[in-house]
């Protein structure tokens, strides 16, 4: 398969006088480049894959959080819990009802607040809204629901125990 | 041949041509290098006789410009005219400049880049024709179909250019006597040649 | 001389051209399975996690196959060219 004269060199391929290859060998590095974009979004699967096989299901510890009283009708607590990077909001909707969720918002981790008025948790940032019952999105950008932290009343005291994993949509 | 630019093709007739200089006062205007003609008529043998000649660009079909150019600044189309440098790429080394058989390309030092006729591509990619062969008024510089060519001379159309042994063929056509197939240039070359035997 | 090279040479943009097309959609349907699955993954749906590896990897192994597929043929292409240019004797 020898040429005549000696074959011309690769370089002259890869930068043509020719403007449609100089086309071809642009669009081919382009398309190079998205298989490899295409090569990390399957690593970033894998990543995920890996986490979800290694990863341990997570035992909380118990806190005390607050008195029953410290939190008025329709008011909030604000603690943190399981550490200190987790801020999580106690709402005291109406008298005998204690509700716990992480404040942060499932949308890009603003702070949630209780808006009495609405009777829901209210993102300031993108205008999410999500239950006081049971922490589901009500509006908005929010992909995900509030994790729930589960409280257990201990006679005057109030202790989070741990977060709720939901297995429903 | 001419199926990609319109169906015309480019003819050059230096017997035809009466040095007016219209072609290099229509070639300056174009914006793209504005002023500077890309053409030149150059007078044969002054001191003798009155005859010119203007020079275009001949879009050789391997152009030896562009293969030389270290910058990679000089392309061709894909329907074989080849561009003025790319002025990212042109370092102004003039190595185009020394390399054409036919004397071309320009160096614009004060811009540093190289430009040369393009064919008014920015015309004849359109269909229409260049600047040059719109006004020249006995139409030494042609851009017609083939067929009107060999309708209306007597003259023959070559694009076969002999340097030597080195064998040019171009794009751009030039009228020949009837006899002639193609035309020889530089007898240097056939000298330089014949004394250093390995040259190819 | 480059004028026989144009059904050759078209034949090669236009494969690249389909191909680059073709990964470009694969390419967005692995973006959204990717953000998908992390939020599911977040919420705390393990099961989705295997399956969308999967679906991501044979994703990812077509538009592998595609890109491989077009450099073949302007291989072939450009073998063919070099022997119209300078034929064996």
């Amino acid at each position: 398969m020898k040429a005549h004269r000696n074959p011309e060199p690769l370089w002259r391929d890869e930068f043509s006088i020719h403007t449609a290859d100089e086309r071809y060998v642009s669009r081919r590095q382009f398309t190079k480049f998205l298989v490899l974009t295409s090569l990390g979004m399957f690593a970033g699967n894998l990543w995920i894959l890996l986490r979800s096989a290694f990863s341990k299901t997570p035992v909380y510890s118990e806190q005390s959080i607050c008195r029953a009283n410290d939190v008025p009708v329709g008011g909030v607590w604000l603690f943190r819990y399981p550490s200190e990077k987790d801020p999580c909001i106690l709402i005291r909707p109406d008298q005998d009802t204690y509700v716990a969720y992480s404040q942060k918002c499932t949308h890009l981790s603003c702070a949630v607040f209780y808006s009495p008025e609405k009777d829901r948790l209210e993102c300031p940032c993108h205008e999410g809204y999500f239950s006081v019952r049971t922490g589901n999105v009500l509006q908005g950008p929010p992909p995900r629901p509030l994790p729930q932290v589960i409280l257990e009343r201990r006679g005057d005291e109030i202790v989070a125990v741990g977060i709720a994993t939901r297995k429903e949509t | 041949m001419g199926e990609q630019m319109f169906g015309y093709e480019f003819y050059v007739d230096p017997s035809r041509c009466i040095g007016c200089q219209s072609c290099v006062n229509a070639c300056a205007e174009c914006e793209t290098h504005r002023g500077t003609p890309m053409i030149h008529v150059d007078f044969l043998d002054r001191a003798n006789s009155i005859s010119t000649v203007p020079f275009v660009c001949m879009h050789c079909d391997d152009p030896t410009c562009a293969k030389v150019c270290p910058a990679d600044a000089i392309k061709q189309t894909e329907d074989g005219v080849v561009q003025s440098s790319l002025k990212p790429r042109c370092i102004a080394c003039s190595n185009c400049v020394l390399a054409c058989p036919f004397g071309i390309p320009k160096m614009m030092t004060e811009l540093e880049q190289m430009m040369k006729c393009d064919m008014c591509y920015d015309r004849t990619s359109e269909g229409k024709r260049p600047m040059c062969a719109t006004v020249c008024p006995s139409q030494a510089l042609a851009y017609v179909p083939r067929e009107q060519i060999e309708r209306t001379r007597r003259d023959k159309p070559t694009n076969v250019f002999l340097f030597g042994k080195q064998r040019v063929t171009t794009k751009v056509f030039m009228m020949l006597p009837p006899e002639r197939d193609a035309l020889s240039v530089d007898v240097v070359d056939y000298m330089w040649e014949a004394k250093h035997e390995s040259a190819s | 001389m480059e004028r026989q090279n144009q059904p050759t040479q078209k034949r090669g943009l236009t494969a690249i051209d389909g191909a680059l097309a073709l990964i470009a959609l694969l390419l967005i349907v692995q973006m959204w399975l990717l953000t998908a699955t992390l939020e599911s993954y977040l919420a705390g749906h393990r099961e989705v996690v295997l399956p969308a590896a999967i679906i991501s990897g044979a994703l990812f192994l077509v538009c592998a196959g595609l890109y491989l597929f077009v450099r073949r043929i302007d291989a072939e292409a450009r073998a063919a060219q070099k022997k119209e240019e300078a034929p064996m004797l």
